[in-house]
């Protein structure tokens, strides 16, 4: 007998969920399917993506001796390889909306693979620089992450799944400075010489590339109620029109100076992969291993420092509302900036470890922070938004990689310092940042024609679309999101349908 | 009398911390010849070196009482150092990065001296343009005298060392089966969702 399309109402899930099957908590030990399922999934594939883009620089020593690079060579590879995903997030945002993040970061992951693979056979400066361009395109799965994570869980959690989601796996970029000299030196023992040791090595990230794009294909799920490819067909979802998206995104402001600030904290973190081995190898003349222990220890406070930036963000909000979001991210940045100068002046290692290890806490704390903002600032165009953020961090990493670290104008220590000055600089601009219905970080919200919260979202919407509907989830949106007012008396008048709230 | 004292203590404190000296303070008092010719190229792993080192008679007699041991090592000529900050010389011994792999180390050293060393080139030395130096050390292991193979400049008699690729032919077959297996499993999975896809709307 046939069950109706009510049935699915009626379908058990494993976590309590809401009216769109969204997951209302985040259970971390939990990895029940669909929801903490595709959490796993999810941010072991993205780990495994920085694990293979940042799998060179700790072997960089051996590498640099056996493909006759310059430091000129060495720093066009490191800015090929973070600048290939800066398209290439916008367009996972995209390809997210068509074909659903499952596919999307599986694809993406399995085309990756290959470069991954190559980096073996890479015998010059030249295809060295190759094969890091096309494994940096594998870090645009950041985007399929969030969209996936804001796909699945609710908004009272979509901030921790998300943080907690990118912050493990950016992980990727520290533990693969303990992993790549670890597996260099098995292979070492067990009897391949410097030169071939390395290029056996590489052959680990590019399998855990491999197998966790199979994981996700096979174990993960779009949507709480199935995959986008089944949902379209049974008409479930609704698509949106991409020309209107984009254009939302585009002229919003907000979405381009957060994508330069954040262009200076996970830029910052990027670079900071890519060159914190060798500095340490070079400046304070330690081991290879001891090299990469220290680089690892930058990309792991990732662990708790990221997710951290994101759960501050929500508190200052509960207090302050969105300006407390926006002065927390401009603190917390700007003390990065600052520790990023000290770095490049300390002149021993003890020391300089230490100065490390707060500066990374500091500005992956500033990476959390950015996320909290970004939800905010567009409803219908939250994909694109999300891409241009996340593009505009590796923007970031190339600008500071060209500016500072590439070749030999400036030395390391140098370029530490004015990167820091170049952060501070930056992140100024987040003082402009103003939402009419909840302030900026000097101004409060609009008192003239009491802009309130429907106002700012429906703008997005036409009045033909409204009329056919689409604005509802952006309405639902604009209600939930009236927390971001703090908890002092809101300035704006009561909302439309007249539902009572605390403070009138 | 405690300034006299202060200052000797502050003396001893400097030369500690210039432990190993400064190269510009080492007399060269070695004669050392190579066998690779003016630029020579020579294989890793295949191609030997010959070092012959002796003292330089115009020095005065007893110069070499504190040489204990001799260390030879091939360095970087200027050409191979451009650019590449982990090669640079500079002048406190501790710290210069020219002469980066060992030919011999530590090996006594016999008056009157006139010895020869024949080695392989190792496996991980990499391509570049090389002289050879040899130091005479004390007895705690810090560099007193040199000689080398090149003139001050080191602009004469420098030749190369061509490194081993580390390639074999079965990581080369290795990464292109991996690859192609990688994108082929791709589009079977993009098969196989049509046909899920296909299934559920026929349902």
């Amino acid at each position: 007998m046939e069950i109706s399309h009510g049935s699915y109402n009626q379908k058990k899930f494993a976590l309590p969920v809401d009216s769109e099957h969204k997951a209302t908590e985040f259970r971390l030990f939990s990895a029940a399917a669909p929801h903490m399922r595709a959490f796993h999934l999810s941010w072991i594939s993205f780990f495994a993506c920085f694990v293979s883009t940042f799998a060179a620089p700790p072997l960089l020593p051996i590498i640099r001796d056996n493909l006759d690079l310059t430091a000129t060579d060495i720093g066009n590879a490191g800015i090929a390889a973070v600048s290939g995903a800066v398209f290439a997030r916008i367009a996972m945002g995209t390809a997210c909306d068509l074909f659903g993040p499952r596919l999307a970061s599986a694809t993406l992951t399995l085309l990756t693979a290959p470069a991954v693979y190559c980096t073996s056979i890479a015998d010059s400066p030249i295809s060295f620089l190759l094969v890091r361009f096309f494994t940096g395109f594998s870090l645009a799965t950041f985007v399929s992450t969030q969209f996936w994570m804001s796909s699945l869980f609710s908004g009272r959690v979509v901030g921790t799944a998300n943080g907690v989601a990118g912050g493990w796996g950016n992980l990727g970029g520290g533990a693969t400075q303990l992993i790549m000299p670890l597996v260099f030196d098995l292979i070492q023992n067990i009897g391949a010489t410097k030169f071939t040791a390395w290029r056996i090595a590489f052959f680990i990230p590019a399998l855990f590339q491999t197998l966790s794009a199979y994981g996700i294909f096979f174990l993960g799920q779009d949507l709480p109620d199935g995959n986008y490819s089944e949902l379209h067909k049974s008409g479930e979802k609704h698509k949106d029109n991409f020309a209107q998206v984009f254009h939302h995104a585009v002229t919003n402001y907000r979405g381009w100076i957060l994508a330069l600030t954040y262009g200076y904290c996970f830029g910052v973190e990027l670079t900071i992969d890519n060159i914190i081995a060798q500095y340490f190898y070079d400046r304070f003349n330690v081991n290879l291993h001891t090299a990469g222990i220290i680089a690892a220890s930058f990309g792991l406070a990732n662990l708790f420092s990221r997710p951290g930036g994101g759960m501050l963000s929500d508190f200052m909000a509960k207090r302050f509302g969105m300006r407390g979001r926006l002065w927390t991210l401009w603190v917390v940045q700007t003390l990065g900036g600052v520790f990023c100068i000290i770095l490049g002046q300390v002149g021993s290692l003890g020391v300089s470890v230490a100065v490390m290890l707060v500066f990374s806490v500091f500005v992956q704390a500033a990476c959390g922070l950015t996320f909290g903002v970004v939800p905010f600032v567009s409803r219908r165009s939250l994909g694109i938004i999300s891409g241009m953020t996340g593009g505009g961090g590796n923007v970031g990493a190339v600008l500071t990689q060209v500016i500072f670290f590439r070749g030999s104008r400036y030395s390391t220590e140098t370029g530490l310092t004015l990167m820091g000055v170049m952060m501070i600089c930056c992140t100024l601009l987040i003082t402009l940042i103003y939402f009419p219905q909840w302030g900026g970080m000097f101004c409060g919200p609009s008192s003239k024609g009491k802009t309130t919260e429907e106002d700012y979202y429906m703008s997005e919407w036409s009045s033909s679309e409204r009329e056919k509907g689409f604005h509802r989830a952006s309405l639902k949106f604009s209600e939930n999101s009236r927390s971001e007012r703090g908890r002092k008396i809101g300035s704006a008048a009561t909302p439309i349908d007249g539902t009572p709230n605390t403070y009138v | 009398m405690a300034i006299r004292a202060f200052l000797f203590v502050l003396s001893c404190l400097a030369a500690a911390t210039c432990r190993g000296a400064t190269f510009s303070s080492l007399q060269q008092t070695l004669i050392v010849t190579a066998s690779p010719q003016p630029a020579q190229v020579l294989k890793a792993g295949e191609d030997e070196i010959t070092v012959t080192w002796s003292l330089n008679s115009t020095f005065p007699a007893g110069v070499d009482s504190s040489y204990k041991t001799v260390t030879i090592k091939l360095c970087y000529a200027p050409i191979s150092q451009k650019d590449r900050g982990w090669r640079k010389t500079v002048d406190n011994l501790v710290k210069d990065k020219t002469c980066q792999h060992k030919i011999v180390a530590n090996k006594p050293y016999i008056f009157p001296s006139n010895n020869t060393f024949t080695s392989t080139v190792l496996r991980d030395v990499p391509t570049a343009t090389y002289f050879i130096r040899a130091y005479a050390q004390n007895s705690e292991g810090d560099e007193v005298a040199y000689g080398q193979t090149t003139d001050s400049h080191k602009a004469v008699n420098l030749f190369e060392i061509q490194a081993i690729t580390g390639r074999h032919v079965s990581l080369d077959i290795a990464s292109i089966c991996f690859s192609a297996f990688s994108i082929v499993s791709l589009f079977g999975f993009f098969f196989l969702e049509k046909r899920k896809s296909k299934a559920s709307e026929s349902k």
